[in-house]
Order: C-alpha cells, then structure tokens, then sequence
C-alpha cells in the first residue's frame, strides 16, 4: 500500500512538473502547443541514451554514454530547448492560433515517427531501458528504500521549479509574455518584441517539459513509444484548465485532480472481461468529457489566475503590480483564427 | 514509366479516399469556423457501423450506407451537443478546437470500450486486380473511386444548384449576414454536418477497405493527413480542398512508392508545415494572408 502511495506520488510530482512547464507555453503566452510532448519525450530519451551505457545487439541507440544521472539530466533540458528553439522559431514567427496548433502537432507526430521507426535513434518500437535507481549507488541507498529517496528528490525539484515559476510570474518577463497573450497588437504598440518574448517563453517552458521528462524516465528505469503518445499533452491541458489556467497554484491542484485524483477514482472499477485497456479508456473518457465541460462553463479553472493591477505610486511599494483581489482568469481565446 | 504509371493507379485511389474526407472537414470548417479535431472520428465511427453491418451479412452497398449513416449521426451529434453550443455562446475559434479535441478522445476510448483496441478487418472476397488501361485495379479499388467522383459531382451540386447550397454558402460568407437575411443559419450548419459525416463516414469505410485494417485510432492518423489536404487546398473552400487532397494524396503514394511509407506521415506534415508558412491561405488563393498573421 505504501509502495503504491510512493509511485502515485512520484507520478503526480513528475506531472505536474511537466504542467508548469506548459503553463509557460500556453498559460501564459497563449500558444495551444501540441507538441509538447515531445519535448518531455526528448527528455526521457536524451537522459536514458547518456546513463545506459553502449548498445549491445541486438538493440541500437546514439550515444551510450555512462554520464552521472545530474549531467544527463541537465544535457536532456538542453536538448529539449534546442528542439524547441527550432520548432518554436519557425512556427511562432507568423502562425497563431490554430494554425500554430496544426503545425506543432505536425512537429511531435514527425519526432513520434522518427524515435519509432528510425530504430538507430532511440532503439524504434522497442525503446530504450536499463536505467535502475539513479544515484542510488551514489548515495548508498537500498533497494527498499528507493523509492521514497526518488519521490524525495523529485518534490525538491518540484519546489525549485515552483519557486521559479512564481518569481517569473511576476517578473517584467511574466508580466510582459501576459500583455501579449491579452492583446498582441496593444504589447507591440508598447514595443515588445512579441516574436522573441514568445520564444524565450517556448523553449523555457520546452526546458521544464524535458526536466520532467528526465525525472520520468528514471522513475519507469525505461521509455518506448508506447510509453508516450502525442495526444499525452491533452491530459496536461486537462489538467491545466481543471486547476486554473495561468495559476502556479491551481495548475499544482489540477494535476493532483485530473491526474492522481482521476487514477485513484478510477482504480476500484470492476475488472471487466477481456477488456484490459478499459480503465485506462474509462480514464481518457472522464478527461475528454471535463475538458470539454471546463472550457464551456469554467474556462478559468477552479484556481483562476489572479489579474494583476498598478497600486497607487503614492503608496508605500510604488507602482508596483499587485495582486487583485478580484478574480477573472485569462480568456480562453487569444483573439486570433 | 510502367512503374510510375502503376504507382498513379494506387495514388488516385489513395486520393479520391483523402478527397472526400477533406472535402468533409472543409464543409464542417465553412459553416462554423472551426477546425474539427475529431472529424478523424467520424471516419472510424464509418468503418465501424459498416463492420457490423457486414457481421450481419450486409453487402458493400449496404455497408457503405451503414457507414454514410453513422458519420451523419455522429456529425450531428458532435455539431449540436458540443460545436453548435461553443459558437453561440461566443467561444471562439481556438477554444473550440481544444473541445473537439477533447469530444475526440471520448469517442476513441468509447470504441476501445466497445469493441477493443485490437485491428479490426472486413471479410470481403478479394477480386483479382484487372488491368484498366496502364493501370492496375482490384474491384474495391474501382467502387472507391468511382463512388468519390459521384459523391462529388453530387456535392458539386448540391452546393451550386440547390437553395440549401445557397443558404450554405451564405452561412459560410458571413453568418450574422446570411442570418440577418432570413437564414436559420443553425440549422444550415446542423445540416451541412450532418452532410459532411455522411461523405466523412463513407470515406471511414473505403479507407478501411483499401488498408485492410482499421482500429479506434485510425481514423485519427487519417485526419493528419486530412488535415494537410484540407489547409493545402485552403480551409472552407471545396474546390481548393479537392484538388489539394487529389495532389497530396497523390504526392503521398509517390513519397511511399518510391521512399518510404513508414514515413508518410512525417512527409506529410512537411508539406503541411510549408504550406502554412509559405501560403497559408491555400495554394490556389492570391493576395496576402488576412485572416492570421
């Protein structure tokens, strides 16, 4: 039972790393990115090529390295940056709204097909795997006791991407990547450089996605693609809306809901004859009918975003933006196709 | 010569299946503005009603109106339970593309449920292929293409030469227009759907009958491909998505014939990618972009 509280845990300490990173991309730039999963994917990848070791036959994958777990980790957000950085400097230059969709979608189904048909990547269909407890030989730490070590240092950087997430909120940065999802034409008006801030805010986010997908791929020891498809992005969105679109705090709440919450809800259901894949679909169902359910009549989620608002300058912390107690929460539509 | 003839023979197949369900989603884009995401559905929802109807001994007429049948319910559904709502409530066009994408997921994961994850296939006796000229072709083969020209010219029809066609095209200009002008454009729109998942629905099973095979997720993986047709030819307009889906339906077949079709896909997605960026009003439309820059 324990074990089980352990690797539920884990699990939901790892997605919501993952939505936090997305938020960035369309919480507060405003950009429906679909291929974001790639980018956690190329995390998982990229960290288990540089830990494993070299390929032995019959299996094929670049690289190979034996590199401390830390350092892969590190590589693999760089990788996804980089990714990201091409992918986003091509579609964010002209496209937006759903045409920007459309093409990210294209980009993360040609990385799916690439990681599963070009078998000298990342092995093909069969994956990669063999990654067992990282740095617990490091640490010293028992088999047993694993798992609570690895649940440990996932929250640690939960809370550090937490702490970092809220700082950039309220940055100039946060601030300004917000004017731009209210209103592109207003912020340019202003002189923002809409193309690069959104960029910064693409791969940044792309950078969280990859550290998530790093941490994943040492909690399953493995990834393949049937580990990840592109349409795993919608469960983070689900979860995103559900919690409050914007909202560090409600997007943390929303993955506790719709990802732990919904797995929880859903793990008593009778064992249905010849149907092993029915509670996983039973799961997708619930996703897909709250997401349509949230957008129609609570778009801000259940934590919404708290609107920021110019104090006073005559009072005591200037002209410094605070938070409103009045809530609103972005629009859903960025006003563009 | 001979084998590229061969490989025109297969590709025009392959075309005149990404025709019609271009065609389809174009029709579901011009009435409501919004992109469906799970118009890939109403083409596994096609292939299914047409199975079961074979598993009661149906033939391929009866199968093919099975198939019509249960996209055009589908599409109504999807249009009135869900689409229809968004847009009169003044949810925009992104929004409600998210939402299909979600009604999307739901009616997969209702087919896993029903009837499994596993590929599924018809049991329709395989006539040999006949030689038609220089080209190559199995009876299937010849329905499915000889149906999407009928189904076209039809639709030709009933968009230029019919008071419903009219009203449709009206509704797709300008809807708060055509509704001033006395048109219940609600309802033009419940009824282009409904069109739309009839030609979506037959597409779903000739495209299962040409692959062999279909599963709850097939339909999604066509509809990429769809939708690059669709965008290719430029979204809401009929005649542009029918020549763009004859073109990449039959640049696919060419890119698979004589590279790789594992990578077909991906292909895809490249001329998409390029035509968003370079035309993305279409390939067949002049002037600058408008309407998103």
């Amino acid at each position: 039972m324990i074990d089980y509280l352990v690797s539920i845990l884990t699990e939901g300490v790892i997605f919501a790393i993952m939505a936090l990173g997305l938020n960035v991309i369309w919480g507060w730039s405003g950009d429906f990115d679909l291929a974001y999963y790639g980018y956690v994917a190329l995390g998982a990848y990229m960290t288990l090529v540089l830990t494993i070791g070299p390929p032995t036959q019959p299996t094929t994958y670049i690289l190979g390295l034996t590199l401390p777990f830390p350092i892969a980790v590190i590589i693999a957000i760089i990788s996804s940056m980089l990714l990201a950085l091409i992918v986003g400097a091509i579609a964010l230059r002209h496209l937006r709204g759903i045409y920007f969709s459309i093409v990210t979608l294209g980009a993360v189904y040609v990385l799916y097909i690439f990681a599963g048909q070009f078998v000298p990547l990342f092995n093909g269909y069969n994956g990669l795997s063999g990654l067992f407890d990282p740095m617990g030989d490091f640490f010293h730490i028992d088999f047993a006791s694993y798992g609570f070590y690895y649940l440990g240092l996932c929250a640690v950087v939960l809370i550090a991407v937490v702490i970092m997430v809220t700082r950039l909120n309220t940055s100039r940065f946060g601030l300004a990547l917000r004017s731009l999802r209210e209103d592109e034409r207003a912020a340019a008006a202003f002189g923002r450089n809409i193309y690069v801030t959104k960029l910064k805010a693409y791969v940044l986010g792309a950078g969280i996605g990859g550290l998530g997908g790093a941490l994943f791929a040492g909690y399953l020891s493995a990834f393949n693609p049937s580990a990840w498809s592109p349409v795993e992005t919608i469960i983070l969105y689900a979860a995103i809306l559900v919690g409050g679109r914007g909202s560090t705090r409600g997007v943390v709440l929303g993955v506790a809901v719709m990802v732990m919450g919904l797995q929880e809800a859903t793990r008593y259901l009778p064992e249905v004859a010849n149907q092993p894949s029915f509670a996983p679909a039973f799961r997708l169902i619930l996703t897909g009918i709250v997401l349509v359910l949230f957008i129609r009549f609570r778009p801000q989620g259940i934590l919404p975003e708290r609107r920021l608002r110019d104090e006073d300058p005559a009072g005591k912390s200037g002209a410094a933006a605070v938070a409103e107690k009045v809530v609103t929460g972005p629009s859903l539509d960025t006003g563009v196709a | 010569m001979h084998q590229a003839l061969l490989t025109l023979g297969f590709a025009l197949v392959g075309a005149s299946i990404l025709a019609l369900s271009a065609l389809a989603f174009t029709l579901e884009y011009s009435v409501t503005n919004v992109a469906n995401l799970s118009h890939g559905e109403i083409l596994t929802v096609g292939a299914y009603c047409a199975y079961l109807v074979q598993q009661h001994g149906g033939g391929v007429i009866l199968s093919g109106l099975a198939a019509a049948a249960g996209g055009g319910a589908l599409a109504l559904a999807v249009h009135n339970g869900v689409v229809d709502r968004f847009v009169r409530k003044g949810i925009g066009g992104l929004p409600t593309f998210i939402a299909t994408l979600g009604v999307s997921l739901v009616i997969q994961n209702v087919l896993v449920i029903i009837f499994g994850a596993a590929n599924l296939g018809y049991s329709v006796p395989q006539s040999p292929p006949r030689t038609v000229g220089p080209f190559l072709w199995t009876d299937t083969e010849i329905q499915i293409m000889v149906s999407a020209v009928v189904i076209t010219a039809l639709l030709y029809v009933i968009i230029q030469h019919t008071r419903f066609g009219k009203s449709l095209r009206a509704v797709s200009q300008n809807r708060s227009l055509a509704r001033v002008s006395g048109i219940k454009a609600n309802r033009v729109a419940a009824l282009t759907w409904v069109l739309a998942g009839l030609i979506g629905g037959y597409a779903g099973f000739i495209l299962a009958e040409s692959i062999g095979t279909f599963s709850p997720y097939s339909g999604f993986g066509f509809f990429l491909i769809t939708l690059t047709a669709a965008v290719a030819g430029g979204l809401g307009k009929a005649v542009g998505t029918l020549v763009g889906g004859i073109i990449v339906g039959i640049a696919l077949e060419f890119f698979g014939g004589y590279l790789s079709p594992s990578y077909n896909l991906a292909f895809a997605f490249a001329i998409l990618s390029l035509v968003i960026l370079v035309r993305p009003r279409g390939l067949f439309v002049g002037g600058r972009r408008s309407i998103f820059e």
